[in-house]
């Protein structure tokens, strides 16, 4: 044995044995912040996690998805002050921290994130960096879908497979309405609370509030009057209706809508709230504006920061590794929420090329993962809640009846964002 | 007796112990209390969104002026202030008159019954009026259907949600004024109600003539109350209504939420905090001016 191999041996023990112990050194807990099924998400990760680090303690707190935002925004403001260990941002809202509270998240390459990014989709960490910080790490992402329910379809003699328009959409919508009285319908628009249907259907038309550079205001270009313009044909031709987050579960548990539209993450939820229905449920990609046009958006797609006032940073990036960074940890969550990865070695896990018992023995993840290329880019920024502010109030008056075209009230719109954020409006 | 004069003589002109007794009070006063709101109103010049605080001179207090969401604001908050507070004031008048009278037996069982909403915590009350009202499955709904009228889109329609919030408001609150004014009724000499009866006047005569005019500085405490709390209202109209659909129910308490801890724009929620500040002012002068004179 040479000089050189023994310390290369040396060195090489000694960095296992650093590796070793630093694990085993990590205890005490961690607390995270999260919502609803992404919460559940992120508990389903806890045994691998404890596997390798026993003597840390994850708790995972459901807040709510509103509510883990605003007790961020107060605690950043109160400069760090009851903050979790690892907190949950949705990328589009994700902007707004970093810009106004610069020092409140740890920068994530100062714990070795830049070797990582590499593994995930570059489009993913636009909106987690800022002044050359890696503010967050890529979660999910949230490829939008159709969910049908195969037997009341059927009953109303619609083929899932012909609806390839927005058009198809409404046609289908008042089969239903014959075949059930009015009693069924396609969906549950949040009007009035919310404007995410305007959202999927904007960004599926290569619109958003903003420009991705996020220096003008886009809301009254082509694609989102389109877009406005749809929601408001599926109210006057009445295949939806209207309801909140827990009104649109109730509607699927009763079985008064035969549809959902939502970001794939929506599978979690119609599929742990209505285990009843099993076998029953079918996906298909979103119809699109014009024959032949783009049947993909995106909606939501979070991420996990590290606040910088957690006790516990090591324990804390473990656990983001572990349940983010690791195809165990990605497939996990979405065997039990289904949670979209992000993570790229996570869509060839053999998991998304099976069939889903729930789903009808469908290749569910199949069909949404392959929608994944043809998303158009949109960008939140940080002024991303004064616009949906806007723009759930504008399409409601809409639908109301207050403008008289989609885009006389887009128009209105942007020039109220544009009050708002003293961005322009682009021409 | 002759070191009387003395100590009188050294005595310093400014007593010094008060002041300490209340000096920790002063401070907390002053931390608490006088600089928040010194600091909110310097705030309300400047742009807390991007990045470091920039002076911004008036554009807050000018944005104030031409945005369509704080006019929406204002006239929905005038809109349920013109409504409520007399259906509120009335109900409570007639509610107190009958808990005053002779004839009613177990007076503080009722008392105790109207006071109670008051007692319940805000988000199960907002909680279990979203479920009365809900629209597929709200025992209201059932109710009207059950009587062969048509149901309402309670929640997301804008008149029925501004309706829904007027009643629950006036849930909580009427038995609460109620109380108040019952103590006003209590503090009306009997003898007065003798001589008027003595003199032929009729029940509705000593009402009118007797009770309300009497009763004015308790009506009058209550509507100054009343007026302040709907100017600043964001229970009902954020935790039953989301302030929606759409803005149909944003007040200004709410929407001075929503700047200030959604979108994180506090210099204008400080701006916004100052003109209902302004306004609970006004509004206050107005009453005591209409309200408060004798004769």
């Amino acid at each position: 044995m040479n000089k050189l191999t023994v310390l290369a041996t040396l060195a090489l023990a000694s960095a296992l044995t650093g590796t070793a112990s630093a694990q085993a050194d990590l205890s005490g807990t961690v607390t995270v912040w999260s919502w609803d099924v992404a919460a559940k998400a992120l508990q389903s990760t806890v045994p691998s996690f404890n596997k390798k680090y026993p003597n840390v303690k994850v708790n995972v707190v459901d807040l709510g998805n509103q509510n883990t935002y605003d007790r961020g925004l107060a605690g950043c403001a109160a400069g760090g002050t009851d903050l979790p260990d690892v907190y949950s941002i949705e990328n589009n809202e994700a902007e707004v921290f970093w810009a106004r509270f610069p020092n409140c998240f740890t920068d994530l390459n100062t714990l070795g994130a830049d070797k990582l990014a590499a593994q995930f989709p570059a489009f993913k960490w636009t909106e987690l960096m800022a002044g050359g910080k890696r503010y967050a790490m890529p979660w999910d992402s949230g490829p939008v879908a159709v969910f049908y329910r195969r037997d009341l379809y059927q009953q109303a003699g619609i083929n899932p497979a012909a609806i390839k328009t927005w058009d198809d959409f409404i046609a289908a919508g008042r089969k239903l309405n014959t075949k059930f009285a009015g009693k069924v319908k396609m969906g549950t628009v949040g009007n009035g609370k919310d404007d995410e249907w305007f959202r999927m259907l904007a960004n599926q038309n290569g619109c958003f509030y903003f420009n991705t550079a996020g220096t003008e205001i886009t809301v009254n270009q082509p694609g989102c009057v389109k877009a406005l313009d749809t929601v408001k044909k599926l109210y006057d031709a009445q295949v939806v209706t209207t309801g909140d987050w827990g009104g649109q579960i109730t509607n699927i548990k009763a079985g008064k809508t035969a549809s959902a539209m939502y970001g794939a993450w929506y599978e979690g939820t119609i599929r742990t709230n209505a285990p009843e229905l099993s076998g029953k449920w079918g996906v298909y990609p979103m119809p699109a504006s014009k024959p032949g046009g783009v049947r993909a958006a995106n909606l939501g797609g979070s991420a996990l920061s590290i606040p910088d006032s957690s006790k516990n940073k090591a324990a804390a990036y473990a656990f983001l590794q572990n349940a983010l960074a690791t195809t165990g940890g990605q497939v996990t969550m979405l065997k039990s929420e289904g949670l979209v990865p992000s993570l790229l070695s996570a869509s060839k896990d053999p998991y998304v090329a099976q069939g889903q018992a729930y789903w009808g023995n469908q290749k569910i993840w199949q069909t949404i993962l392959d929608t994944l290329g043809d998303v158009p880019q949109a960008r939140g920024t940080q002024f991303f809640q004064d616009a949906r502010q806007v723009v759930l109030v504008t399409q409601s008056d809409f639908i109301g009846g207050k403008y008289k075209t989609a885009q006389e009230a887009l128009d209105a719109a942007a020039r109220r964002i544009a009050s708002a954020t003293g961005l322009p409006v682009a021409k | 007796m002759t070191s009387l004069p003395a100590r009188t003589a050294r005595r310093p002109r400014v007593p010094v112990a008060p002041y300490l007794f209340i000096l920790p009070y002063l401070l907390i006063f002053a931390s608490f209390w006088a600089w928040p709101i010194v600091s909110s109103f310097l705030m309300s010049f400047r742009d807390s969104r991007l990045g470091p605080s920039a002076p911004l001179g008036l554009s807050n207090w000018s944005r104030l002026l031409s945005d369509e969401s704080f006019r929406t604001a204002l006239q929905n908050t005038l809109v349920i202030l013109a409504i409520q507070v007399p259906l509120m004031l009335t109900l409570a008048t007639a509610l107190a008159v009958a808990l005053n009278s002779r004839l009613l037996r177990a007076q503080g069982l009722f008392r105790f019954a109207f006071f109670a909403p008051l007692v319940v915590g805000t988000v199960a009350y907002s909680a279990v009026f979203r479920l009365l009202f809900n629209t597929d499955y709200g025992m209201v709904n059932r109710a009207l259907t059950g009587l062969g009228l048509p149901a309402v889109d309670w929640l997301n329609q804008p008149v029925p949600a501004m309706t829904v919030i007027i009643l629950a408001m006036t849930w909580r609150w009427t038995g609460y004024n109620a109380i108040i004014l019952l103590a006003g009724l209590q503090g009306i000499r009997e003898d007065v109600y003798e001589a008027a009866s003595l003199d032929g006047a009729t029940p509705a005569q000593q009402f009118w003539r007797i009770t309300l005019p009497l009763l004015r500085p308790s009506l009058l405490f209550c509507l100054v109350l009343s007026v302040i709390g709907t100017l600043q209202l964001f229970t009902e109209s954020s935790l039953i209504t989301g302030s929606g659909p759409g803005n149909a129910t944003l007040t200004l308490g709410t929407y001075l939420y929503q700047q200030g801890f959604q979108s994180f724009n506090f210099g204008y929620s400080s701006a916004i905090a100052y003109a209902v500040a302004a306004l609970a002012a006004v509004f206050s002068a107005v009453q005591l001016r209409l309200f408060g004179r004798d004769g």
